[in-house]
Formats: structure tokens, sequence, C-alpha cells
């Protein structure tokens, strides 16, 4: 019998209370109940990729600058591609997803025959949800951007500064059933996250927000 | 505050953005002057009108771009042929 425990990861944001482990992922266990809640996405899958902005990537992906695609089949099948840069995506998966994603990415890049590259950066930063109809105003709080259906719908991204750090914001409304939730992904470098973490909570303290996941959270 | 329109972004705060400098020619290093490298690095013209400059979106699409910008008033032009774009 080893008496050498498995390997945790931690995610880059801590937060008082109970703790659960997420696929080898340490992460807070709160429950949220209110109408706004953060919820750590640490444990997600997270790929760079770069190449042309006009290239067969691109295609491959499915989405260009500035917008997302969930695509249904294919190698990226249940990720979410998010276009976070003129020839710059973010791929999001599902925690321990990270081989096959990188391997399906990574065939993407192989044979589109261009100067592109795919990294896993899942450890090296912090992602966070941010859910609830008063997310924008707490966003805006900290943000300069206009968040509006016509500047920001849902399915589109950006990168800006939001406390000062720099972030890539995607709104990405939760469904359930016929309702849909304001949400917003918040993807940092992990350094950063815990003081956006903090930044978020201090904003949405007047709105009532609340750190965790609620039962209808997909992580 | 001061918005400054990235050729990718859109309009933005301008404390997103690094000021490059004036968009401007570099000498050939191996047969320019030491003056006239001199006066690439360190003078620049400062006028009070139109000037076309680099600046980096580092917060935003991290890419460098040229846009003309009158230091009367802020106003701004897009300047595709500036020295330094690369969008």
């Amino acid at each position: 019998m080893s008496d050498i425990a498995a390997p945790i990861a931690r995610t880059a944001l801590s937060f008082p209370g109970p703790l659960r482990t997420v696929d080898g992922w340490e992460t807070t266990a709160r429950h949220a109940t209110g109408g706004l809640r953060l919820t750590d996405l640490g444990p997600l899958v997270k790929l760079t990729v770069r190449g042309p902005a006009d290239g067969s990537v691109r295609t491959a992906l499915g989405t260009s600058f500035g917008r997302t695609a969930r695509p249904r089949g294919g190698p990226l099948a249940g990720a979410l591609v998010v276009g976070s840069g003129p020839g710059e995506w973010l791929v999001l998966g599902a925690p321990g997803t990270g081989g096959e994603l990188l391997a399906g990415v990574g065939a993407i890049v192989a044979d589109s025959g261009e100067f592109a590259s795919v990294v896993d950066v899942t450890h090296g930063r912090a992602l966070v949800r941010l859910t609830g109809e008063a997310a924008p105003l707490l966003l805006s709080k900290v943000c300069a951007i206009d968040l509006t259906d016509r500047v920001v719908p849902n399915g589109s991204a950006f990168r800006s500064s939001v406390a000062r750090v720099v972030t890539d914001v995607v709104r990405d409304d939760r469904a359930d059933g016929a309702a849909r939730t304001r949400s917003y992904l918040l993807h940092c470098e992990r350094s950063s996250g815990q003081y956006l973490a903090d930044s978020l909570v201090d904003a949405g303290i007047e709105y009532g927000i609340e750190v965790g996941a609620a039962a209808a959270d997909p992580i | 505050m001061m918005l400054l329109t990235c050729p990718n972004c859109g309009a933005r705060n301008v404390s997103e953005f690094r000021y490059v400098g004036e968009a401007k020619s570099r000498p050939d290093p191996e047969t320019a002057t030491p003056e006239q490298w001199r006066r690439y690095l360190y003078f620049h013209r400062n006028p009070a009108g139109w000037i076309s400059e680099t600046w980096y979106h580092g917060s935003g699409c991290r890419r460098y771009f040229g846009i003309e910008r009158n230091t009367v008033d802020n106003a701004q032009r897009s300047a595709a042929g500036t020295a330094g774009a690369t969008s």
C-alpha cells in the first residue's frame, strides 16, 4: 500500500470554507443560492491556439475574433472555442479532457500546414464564471466596455481591462429551460486570478454576490 | 479620459494602450552615422497638429497599429500605411 497521496492541483482561487476535488483539482465546495454568483472554473481545460487570423485553422476552429463557437462534432465536440484575439483562440473543455482536446486541436494545427501553435495553459490561467442578471451592473464598475446586448451579445468575447487586469471576457448565457441567465466567463493570468476574483466579490457586495456553484451550474 | 480607436477592438480607454512613439523610418544601422542614429532615437518633431504614431494595445488585441492623431485636440484618423502598423 502506497503512502504517497495522489497529486492534487489547486486552482488559482482560494476561498474560506470547505473544499472538494474535481478530477484531481482542489477547489471550493461552497454552494451559492443567490441570484448573482461567482464560480471558480479553474479545473476546466484551457488551450490557447495561435495562427493566421484568416486561414484553415480559423475555419477548423469555427470562429473568429470576438465570437465563440460550441462545435457539436469532431475533435472539439463539447468544447467552447473563443476567438480571444486576431489570430488567437482559447479552447475550453471539461475537466479531464485535456489529452484528447490537445490531440484534437494539435491535429487541426498540424493538418493546416500553417504556422500555428497550440499550448495547454490549464495550470497557468484563472477562470471564473459570473452568473446573474446583475452581472453586467457589477462588471460596469470594473470594466469600461459597454455590455449592452447591442455591443456584447450572447456568444461574443473581448479582451479588456477588468479591475485593471487584462482579462478575456466571454458572454456565455446559461439556459435553464426557456429562461436565459446572463453569464460571463472571465479568464486571466493565474497570478492575477485571486485579485480579480476578490475585486469582483468586492464590487458585487451591493448586488448580493455569492462565491460558489449553484446546483444547476455545470463546472 | 482619452479614447483611442484600435483597428481591431474599436474605441477603448487610452489606459489600455502603450504609446510607442512617432512613426518614422529607421535609418540603416550599417550605414547611419552616429549623428543620424542619435537623431533617430532621441529627436522628435513634437508638432502642434497631425502626427503619425504607433501604439500597442496591450490590454486588448496585443497588436501594434498606426494612427494619425491631432496633438491639439486628440482627433484621430486611421493611418493604414503608418510604419509599425501590423494589424
